[in-house]
């Protein structure tokens, strides 16, 4: 295929995309990625804020994200609200697009960064607001409006949390296809809530490029992960797996809850590491991402014909984390996860890994069982949570005058 | 929505914006000899609804004049003559201390100076060579804290808190002190600018983060609460001389400066020990530190549009004010 062809290609995949963006955009499950061309990324792609669900849960991750999180600095619960107000007001507009205020010729303060130029534009981004269990102590008399399902990450036997980089009050997950729209929106929204959100920690990921192969990315250890995410595009799925229903109070129907993990990979030790014992851990074929014995990424692992694990080891990964049992389905979670790399640790080593994001109904039957399955895995000794927290996200804003944890305040 | 604008006023920014645009695109414009921007108004995508929401005020009243800050410089160097006698005072106790060779008294006497200094920090940039002389950090210094310019209060810090040493103090105590009075006596005939002057407003609290929330200004001693109450003393003096300019003219500016000066002092006063010493910032808890650096940083949004509404020059808009999507 000649290259100008190629581009017209992708140029018309990019404008089905642009015209497709709905809250649930078809080909979002990894079978559609694996299926077809990857559409080009598109500064004009618009994914509304608005919505029964919030955004940035089902939606196809663009190549960008920043997971941040706040404690509530403000003074009094009127505040809180006003900040949380503000949060989804410019997360309306900087999902929508607008040409940027540069501002008045003079000293004072730009409207704008002015980091994206004259143009705002839309660049898929999602803007993701979660509230941690934190938040609901008496400080903003909210004690009694916990969600049913929410409480603090707990520290797993094989984690070596850094307080630092765990929980808070208040988490932001931005994504989009580029870096400069995320840390735009971060500058904009920050500055408008400074004296409302206090920062605790943050971290920026980002993913292979999807025109480097088809299915599934690949995570910093070679591998491909995120083959086997429920179907998305599945409504009777996602409302069994990942949207909360009558189990919580009336507000919190339709949320969802988050499982953030900063989980440093040690890539340098793990290069180390022949490929056959690599492949072995994982449970898959690192050059094709199919499961062991199996010729396609997408392929049945199949472990009823291999009950006593010759073919994919009974502590491999990805058997321990999903056995494909009737029991263990229900624990299955929506993975969204992105790669960060950011400088070395004392002893010279690399520091990446994985900011892993899971998105599920309930924490303790789905994160929780998975999180124990995978207790004292081979893998333990090559990734390390580091950070993370759970966080509740409520219902999406209704209307253009609703914002999101709006019914904490009525 | 309307009716609530000040009640969830958070960001301040788009509503002044919109407030200065108003100035610059209407009437003061046709004084000012130029209608470049008011055709761009229109074209303003910029969350429309929400600059409509959050309209200030419209204010008409005229552009502040270099003149109309000769009588908020005249009183701002009140206090800085004051500030400086009363470091005079401290540097004498710190004299003394040091002769008697008692530490404790020294470091009292040493940090009761640096707050002084850090009260007038609106002027620096007025004071010369004498700010490096009486202020210098290592920073930029060749060879650090080893260098020999490296002589004034943070040399005597070095030795009071770093090497908990009177004697290592000693040299640098008269030179501290001759430093100054000279500084002092120069107060009648300081010129500051009127422009230098109205962006100070805000840079004490931007020096503030930079130096003293990062830790840098005063490494031994990590008195940076001790400084940035200070600061907020000098801020709350330049922007009382600024009142009446600021005033008529975004009358609900002031109310919010105020408001996180207030915030902020409060949480300073929360912080304090028995006779109002502050803990070491480096021990201050991590939830502590986010608390005072999220409402100082809150303040400087505020505090920012202070240049804007007095600044003293004229209004120039023959560049467009709308993003620089039009074409000039």
């Amino acid at each position: 295929m000649s290259v100008r062809r190629r581009e017209l290609l992708i140029g018309g995949a990019a404008l089905g995309a642009g015209a497709l963006a709905s809250r649930v955009p078809g080909g979002a499950s990894a079978g559609a990625a694996e299926a077809g061309t990857t559409p080009a990324p598109s500064l004009s792609e618009a994914i509304p804020f608005e919505g029964p669900h919030q955004a940035g849960v089902l939606e196809k991750r663009p190549g960008r994200a920043i997971v941040a999180s706040f404690d509530v600095i403000a003074g009094s619960r009127g505040e809180l609200a006003d900040g949380l107000r503000t949060i989804s007001e410019r997360a309306r507009a900087l999902t929508a697009g607008y040409d940027a205020l540069f501002g008045p010729t003079g000293e004072g303060p730009t409207p704008d960064s002015g980091i994206v130029g004259p143009r705002v534009d839309p660049d898929g981004l999602t803007l993701t607001i979660g509230l941690g269990a934190s938040l609901f102590d008496g400080r903003y008399g909210l004690a009694g409006r916990r969600p049913a399902g929410l409480k603090p990450m707990p520290t797993f036997p094989d984690d070596a949390l850094v307080e630092a980089e765990c929980h808070g009050d208040v988490l932001l997950q931005l994504c989009a296809n580029t870096e400069e729209t995320l840390l735009h929106a971060l500058r904009d929204i920050s500055r408008e809530t400074r004296g409302v959100l206090g920062p605790r920690w943050k971290i920026e990921g980002f993913l292979p490029s999807a025109q480097r192969e088809s299915g599934a990315g690949r995570n910093l250890l070679g591998f491909k992960d995120g083959t086997s995410n429920p179907d998305v595009a599945n409504a009777k799925t996602m409302a069994e797996l990942v949207w909360t229903g009558s189990e919580e109070p009336a507000w919190a129907r339709g949320g969802t809850y988050a499982a953030v993990r900063i989980i440093r990979n040690r890539v340098e030790f793990w290069d180390r590491v022949s490929l056959s014992e690599q492949e072995l851990m994982i449970g898959r074929d690192k050059a094709k991402g199919a499961p062991l014995g199996k010729d396609r990424e997408l392929a049945d692992p199949d472990y009823a014909s291999d009950p006593d694990g010759k073919r994919i080891p009974l502590d491999a990964h990805i058997r321990l984390a999903r056995p494909r049992t009737p029991q263990s389905e229900g624990s299955r979670i929506l993975r969204r996860g992105y790669n960060y790399s950011r400088g070395y640790d004392e002893a010279d080593q690399l520091d990446m890994g994985l900011i892993f994001v899971a998105f599920q109904r309930n924490l303790e039957t789905q994160f929780e069982a998975v999180q124990k399955r995978l207790e004292g895995e081979p893998l333990v000794d090559y990734v390390v949570p580091i950070g993370g927290g759970y966080f509740f996200v409520p219902p999406g804003a209704r209307g253009s005058q609703d914002w999101v944890g709006s019914a904490l305040f009525v | 929505m309307r009716a609530k604008a000040d009640r969830f006023f958070v960001g301040p920014r788009a509503g002044l914006v919109a407030a200065l645009l108003t100035v610059l695109l209407g009437a003061t414009v046709a004084g000012c000899g130029g209608g470049g921007g008011a055709g761009s108004s229109t074209t303003a995508a910029a969350p429309a609804s929400k600059l409509a929401d959050r309209v200030l005020v419209s204010g008409a009243n005229p552009a502040v004049k270099p003149a109309d800050l000769a009588r908020p410089i005249a009183r701002y160097k009140r206090h800085v003559a004051a500030a400086l006698g009363t470091m005079e005072g401290d540097v004498r106790r710190l004299q003394g201390a040091v002769d008697a060779g008692d530490l404790a008294a020294a470091r009292q006497a040493w940090l009761d100076a640096d707050a002084s200094y850090e009260s007038i920090g609106a002027a620096y940039g007025a004071f010369g060579a004498l700010d490096a002389r009486i202020n210098g950090e290592t920073a930029g210094l060749p060879g650090g804290a080893g260098s020999p310019d490296f002589t004034g209060l943070h040399r005597i810090e070095l030795a009071l808190f770093g090497r908990g040493s009177v004697a290592d103090a000693g040299p640098y105590v008269p030179r501290l002190a001759a430093d100054v009075r000279a500084l002092r006596r120069k107060i009648p005939s300081l010129r500051i600018e009127p422009l230098e002057y109205v962006l100070r407003g805000h840079e004490v609290f931007e020096g503030a983060l930079d130096l003293q929330l990062s830790g840098r200004a005063s490494p031994w001693s990590s008195d940076a609460l001790v400084a940035l109450d200070a600061n907020l003393r000098g801020t709350r003096v330049v922007i009382g001389t600024l009142r009446p300019l600021i005033d008529p003219r975004e009358p609900l500016l002031i109310g919010r400066i105020d408001r996180s000066l207030d915030v902020l002092a409060r949480t300073l006063r929360g912080l304090a020990g028995p006779g109002g010493t502050m803990p070491r910032w480096d021990r201050l808890p991590a939830a502590e530190k986010t608390l005072v650096s999220g409402q100082t940083a809150a303040a400087a949004e505020e505090l920012a549009y202070v240049p804007e509404v007095v600044d003293p020059r004229p209004l120039v808009p023959e560049r467009s004010a709308i993003g620089a999507v039009q074409a000039e």
